[in-house]
């Protein structure tokens, strides 16, 4: 065996005869945060069901610390899962649902209040316990959730989205705080989130998903900067991705001929590595938009439509005008062609 | 101007028929004279007494608050784990099982008393008690089954995976979890059945026999000897006994939504 903490070989996740994740391999070292990234209805929350126990793999196994798991109950599994819905209980107050898990373990009472203190102080809701969760915001609910399953202190801790619901601040707040917590007790973590940004920030390796199949997985940097796939280098902020033949871009509506260092395959940029003002190439403003650090612009040109960002303080180009443009060799990221990325 | 006349006319005629007979009977009931005649002959509480005091009242009153109560709770404990069973698993031919479940309501009273008359009392011969708890059981269960299924679809399923990722069993969660969260309902189909059974004639007909009688039909055979008032203060009081506990249940537990 590896030194993987959960491993899932050869998964195969179906709803009836809709198959949602054909085949996936994936190993997690103990005291890892693996962030699960796709677009909605990749499989994210499937695959979680699946290592919590919720249900039964067609084919492939589970093993949670070199124990096959594939069949053990979900309540056998030592596994904590925050669902993507909250599945709070409704009659029970704050305090309660925390301490519901608690109360199974017959642990006693005296330390169960602590620990439910303690698990309320870590998500803010210390003045709320005695509210019921219809009492309660979205995204109070979500964070009570979280405590919920966080005073249960699993091997393996499983969220699904959650911070979703929290408001810029409280979600960076929150974000700081699970990667403490995670960080003191080694729990090993894998999130699901939507968003790029928190993925890049939290995880340690990176999960990106699509159609229930795994893209890429690596850390943070590597996905960010050696994206592996034209829809990799999308997720990550490549917004400016054309196909190369013979040193020329082939986009959209024409092609550009340049002298680019690549034969084949594609090359991407991101916004931010091209500036309008100046350079070879031409194309007509079609929108602008003030996105605090930068000003963004969207371009039409012969070959198709370009996303690039000025630095705020420049000039602002209006709609309609004709603006010069660069598409820099040394700033493209350049992805061969691979399997079936075309 | 002649459509909001007519449509006045039809409610109060409307009311009429269904209110009126009520109040017929309570008055019925305070007549001061010998015998059940409207309107009363004079004005006396003695015949809301003498109910009290009538032997066979006190033991029909007693069977059919027996039935009421435990063919109820016999038909929960049937009743709550199908409807669950209903509502939560992709069972093949739901629909039908509901159907079929609803057939004691659909199906004449008269024939299902007489169907276990003819083969389990006389045949098995099951005693008269047993064979009535098992009618109005039956009787009650559609209801049962009706009323938990509309509150368990109003929740939702995933907090008992989240119950048992805490540890419960599934049974645990379904007892720590979704009764909690259903107990509104039960009550309400309680109540429901309690009332469904208490009233029950045709069924009951069949199956009472000599000295074991449910309170309808003791009053109905009652009647065939003697017609004097008591059994209109009866009905009265017995009619004014199951407003309260709809009033009741209305209050408390917003029963109008069950039902
Ligand atoms: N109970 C179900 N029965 C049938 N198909 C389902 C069921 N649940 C999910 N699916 C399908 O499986 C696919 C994956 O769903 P899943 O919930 O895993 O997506 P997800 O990646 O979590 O999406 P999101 O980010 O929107 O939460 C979707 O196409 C969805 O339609
Ligand atoms: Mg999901």
């Amino acid at each position: 065996m590896s030194n993987a903490f959960v491993s899932l070989q050869k998964l195969s996740l179906a709803y009836g005869q809709t198959v949602v994740v054909p085949e996936l391999n994936l190993d997690i070292r103990e005291g890892e945060l693996i962030a699960l990234l796709g677009p909605s209805g990749c499989g994210k929350t499937t695959t979680m069901r699946a290592i919590a126990g919720l249900m039964t793999p067609q084919s492939g196994k589970i093993h949670i610390g070199g124990v096959d798991m594939t069949h053990t109950p979900a309540n056998k599994r030592g596994i904590g899962l925050v669902f993507q819905s909250y599945a709070l209980f409704p009659h029970l107050t704050a305090f309660e649902n925390v301490a519901f898990g608690l109360r199974l373990k017959k642990m006693p009472v005296s330390e169960i209040k602590s620990r439910v203190e303690e698990g309320l102080n870590t998500v803010g809701l210390s003045h709320l316990a005695d509210r019921k969760p219809a009492e309660m915001s979205g995204g109070q609910q979500q964070r009570l959730s979280l405590a919920r399953s966080l005073v249960m202190e699993p091997k393996v801790l499983l969220l699904d989205e959650p911070l979703s619901n929290l408001d810029a601040r409280l979600r960076l707040d929150m974000r700081t705080e699970l990667q403490r917590l995670q960080r003191a007790t080694g729990i090993t973590m894998i999130f699901v989130t939507h968003d790029q940004a928190e993925a890049l920030a939290l995880a340690d390796r990176i999960v990106l998903m699509k159609d229930g199949v795994i893209e890429q997985v690596g850390t943070p940097d590597e996905l960010y900067n050696n994206p592996a796939s034209k829809f990799a280098a999308d997720f990550f902020g490549f917004e400016n991705i054309f196909a190369i033949k013979g040193s020329n871009i082939i986009g959209s509506n024409g092609s550009l001929t340049a002298n680019f260092d690549a034969e084949n395959g594609h090359l991407a940029w991101r916004p931010s590595a091209i500036s309008v003002g100046s350079g070879p190439f031409q194309g007509t403003v079609m929108g602008v938009s003030f996105a605090g650090e930068q000003r963004e612009y969207v371009i039409k040109t012969d070959f198709g439509q370009i996303k690039a960002a000025n630095p705020a303080a420049d000039p602002v180009y209006e709609i309609g005008t004709l603006v010069a443009f660069d598409l820099p060799s040394k700033s493209a990221w350049h992805l061969p062609n691979v399997g079936n990325d075309s | 101007m002649t459509s909001k006349w007519t449509s006045r006319l039809i409610i109060g005629l409307t009311l009429t028929f269904l209110i009126g007979p009520f109040f017929i009977i309570i008055f019925a009931g305070m007549s001061a004279g010998d015998f059940m005649t409207f309107p009363p002959d004079g004005l006396s509480l003695k015949w809301y007494m003498k109910v009290f005091t009538v032997e066979s009242f006190r033991e029909s009153f007693a069977l059919s608050l027996f039935l009421a109560i435990f063919g109820t709770i016999a038909a929960l404990i049937l009743g709550v784990p199908a409807a669950y069973a209903i509502s939560r698993y992709n069972i093949p031919y739901a629909e039908t099982i509901k159907t079929v479940v609803a057939a004691p309501i659909i199906v004449p009273g008269i024939i299902v008393g007489l169907a276990l008359l003819r083969y389990l009392v006389v045949p098995l011969s099951f005693t008269v008690t047993l064979a009535l708890f098992m009618a109005h059981t039956a009787l009650v269960l559609p209801y049962a089954v009706r009323v938990v299924s509309s509150s368990l679809n109003n929740l939702r399923s995933d907090m008992e995976e989240a119950a048992v990722l805490l540890g419960c069993s599934r049974i645990g969660a379904f007892m720590r979890v979704v009764l909690p969260n259903i107990q509104s309902g039960v009550l309400a189909a309680f109540i429901l059945g309690f009332v469904t059974s208490f009233n029950q004639v045709p069924v009951s007909l069949f199956l009472s026999g000599p000295g074991v009688r449910t309170l309808p039909i003791d009053m109905l055979s009652y009647m065939e000897i003697t017609y004097d008032p008591s059994v209109a203060a009866l009905s009265a009081l017995l009619a004014l006994l199951s407003v309260a506990i709809v009033f009741l249940a209305e209050k408390f537990l917003g029963f109008s939504r069950y039902v």
